[in-house]
């Protein structure tokens, strides 16, 4: 029989942070990090449900983390233009595990959602106690923001090529 | 008024409500609780100095259950041991300060009177304190008697704290992040990375407040205790505990080390008035170190609050809450700050982007 008092009723079952698990480990954010870590923070990740039509962040809002996408659909926009739509398995939000910083665009809920968040707190806890592993983290964090960086050049500039 | 003025008001209206809230929660939970509050704040203390530890142990491949258990086994035999030192010392000074009590009465009475005799010669009336002396050290004779009758209560309350916090420390080294996780986990969608954000940034400046005051409490316990035993006044290191416990109250507990000292220093036989110059001069050169060496180093940018807001409320703190009220006056008013500052910046973008 289970102590009803000491098990953690709010805690994920097994099979679900092992899907968080995974989904984690095939961003480039987790790359080269053993899955028995990835584990270890997919078991303190926070779920939540959002309903369709839900925002999850506007723009302006403070950022606590990255997010992951376990069901539904998320719609990215920024001044009423659609940046991007993500399904599961996909992330974003992730310059608020770099910055303590505003949310630079919207993050609506276009079918009801179950996202995972991945807080800066907890990247801070874990860095304090793997810090070799943390830096493979943060290298990894830097080179996808660089890589978003990029292509947002690269927009711009074609978006200069045409006006011109 | 422009219309980004009014938004900016109403958004404080706003901000108020939400704030009146969350301290109301607080203050709810901490009524709940008072009867374990103390245990649970020295729990709460202790469990953010031991947590490096700990995480260094873990780091190192030590279990994590076996890494808490090491660190409170290695703090207890440290406090056994810092007792057993500088126990039989301070008792020996508390016991010189008893039979010394007395006298330091005897002469805070003299000098009252001359001086309001004095005052009164000055004024050209007749100011007449001694009635008001006689109740008022009557009075504390008779604190003096119901603290021997508590003494009893005092034991059982100790022995409970000896018992509860370091089974409370363990508990929250081993389980204080899923009890948290789930705690955060009630907030609304909308409030739930504001809430984290703001739990981030309350518990980053609490730990650095904790961990600083610490260090600077001994800093200045040390250094108080040297300069009292270098220029010979008696006692010093119960002296200089003091002093050191009381820089905890900014700006109100130096100036009290100051009458400590000259107290002790106006009863020494044989009395030599210099000493109660040198014995502030301590208190005065240990505050300097503090500020110039101690605070930037260790504290700087822990609090950052207005030196008016922290004499009221330490006030206000002390006089609702006694002694733990002035302890806690600083990081609450500094708690506080992070939250309203946190809850409006959120409400006025709410505003601008609905």
């Amino acid at each position: 029989m289970t102590n009803f008092f000491w098990t953690n009723f709010s805690k994920q079952t097994t099979s679900e942070v092992e899907i968080i698990t995974s989904y984690w480990q095939q961003t480039p954010l987790f790359k080269h990090i053993p899955k028995r870590h990835v584990a270890n923070l997919a078991e303190n990740m926070h779920l939540r449900s959002y309903q369709q039509d839900e925002w999850v962040f506007r723009s302006g809002d403070q950022g606590a983390g990255a997010i992951m996408v376990l069901e539904g659909e998320i719609r990215i926009s920024a001044r009423q233009t659609t940046l991007a739509e993500l399904e599961t398995g996909d992330f974003f939000g992730e310059i608020a595990l770099a910055e303590n910083d505003k949310r630079t665009a919207d993050a609506l809920c276009v079918k009801p959602c179950r996202l995972a968040f991945f807080l800066k707190q907890d990247l801070e806890e874990w860095i304090d106690v793997e810090p070799r592993l943390g830096n493979v983290f943060l290298m990894n964090l830097a080179s996808t923001l660089a890589q978003r960086l990029h292509i947002a050049n690269q927009l711009l500039s074609q978006q200069t090529h045409n006006e011109t | 008024m422009k219309p980004e003025a009014l938004a900016a008001s109403s958004a404080y209206i706003q901000t108020v409500k939400a704030f009146a809230l969350v301290i109301a929660v607080i203050l709810a939970s901490f009524y709940l609780l008072s009867a374990v509050l103390l245990p649970i704040i020295i729990s709460l203390t202790l469990y953010a100095l031991l947590q490096p530890f700990t995480n260094y142990l873990v780091r190192h491949n030590v279990n994590h259950s076996l890494a808490i258990i090491l660190m409170l086994i290695l703090m207890l035999a440290f406090s056994v041991i810092a007792i057993s030192i500088a126990l039989p010392q301070l008792f020996a000074q508390v016991a010189i300060l008893k039979n010394k009590l007395p006298f330091i009465l005897e002469k805070l009475e003299q000098l009252i009177t001359q001086s309001s005799q004095d005052l009164g010669a000055f004024m050209g009336m007749d100011l007449n304190v001694s009635n008001l002396m006689t109740s008022a050290l009557s009075q504390s004779s008779s604190v003096g008697n119901s603290l021997l009758v508590g003494a009893s209560e005092q034991v059982m309350a100790i022995t409970m704290l000896l018992i509860l916090v370091p089974l409370l420390t363990y508990f929250m080294l081993k389980d204080f992040k899923s009890l948290r996780n789930r705690l955060l986990n009630w907030l609304p969608n909308s409030r739930f990375e504001l809430g984290w954000l703001i739990y981030h940034r309350v518990t980053r400046q609490l730990q650095a407040y904790t961990r600083g005051v610490m260090i600077q409490s001994t800093v200045m316990a040390i250094v108080a205790s040297i300069g009292f035993s270098l220029v010979g006044l008696e006692i010093p290191v119960l002296l200089g505990v003091l002093t050191g416990l009381l820089n905890l109250i900014p700006y109100i507990g130096p100036l009290i080390s100051m009458v400590l000292a000259s107290l002790v220093a106006a009863t020494m036989t044989p009395f030599d008035p210099s000493l109660i110059y040198l014995g502030i001069a301590v208190v005065a050169v240990a505050q300097i170190i503090d500020n110039v060496v101690v605070i930037p180093y260790v504290i700087a940018g822990a609090v950052d609050l207005h030196p008016v807001l922290v004499i009221v409320g330490l006030i206000i703190f002390g006089s609702l809450f006694g002694t733990i009220g002035v302890i806690l006056a600083i990081p609450a008013l500094a708690t506080a700050k992070i939250i309203f500052s946190n809850l409006y910046s959120d409400i006025y973008n709410a505003s601008q982007t609905a």
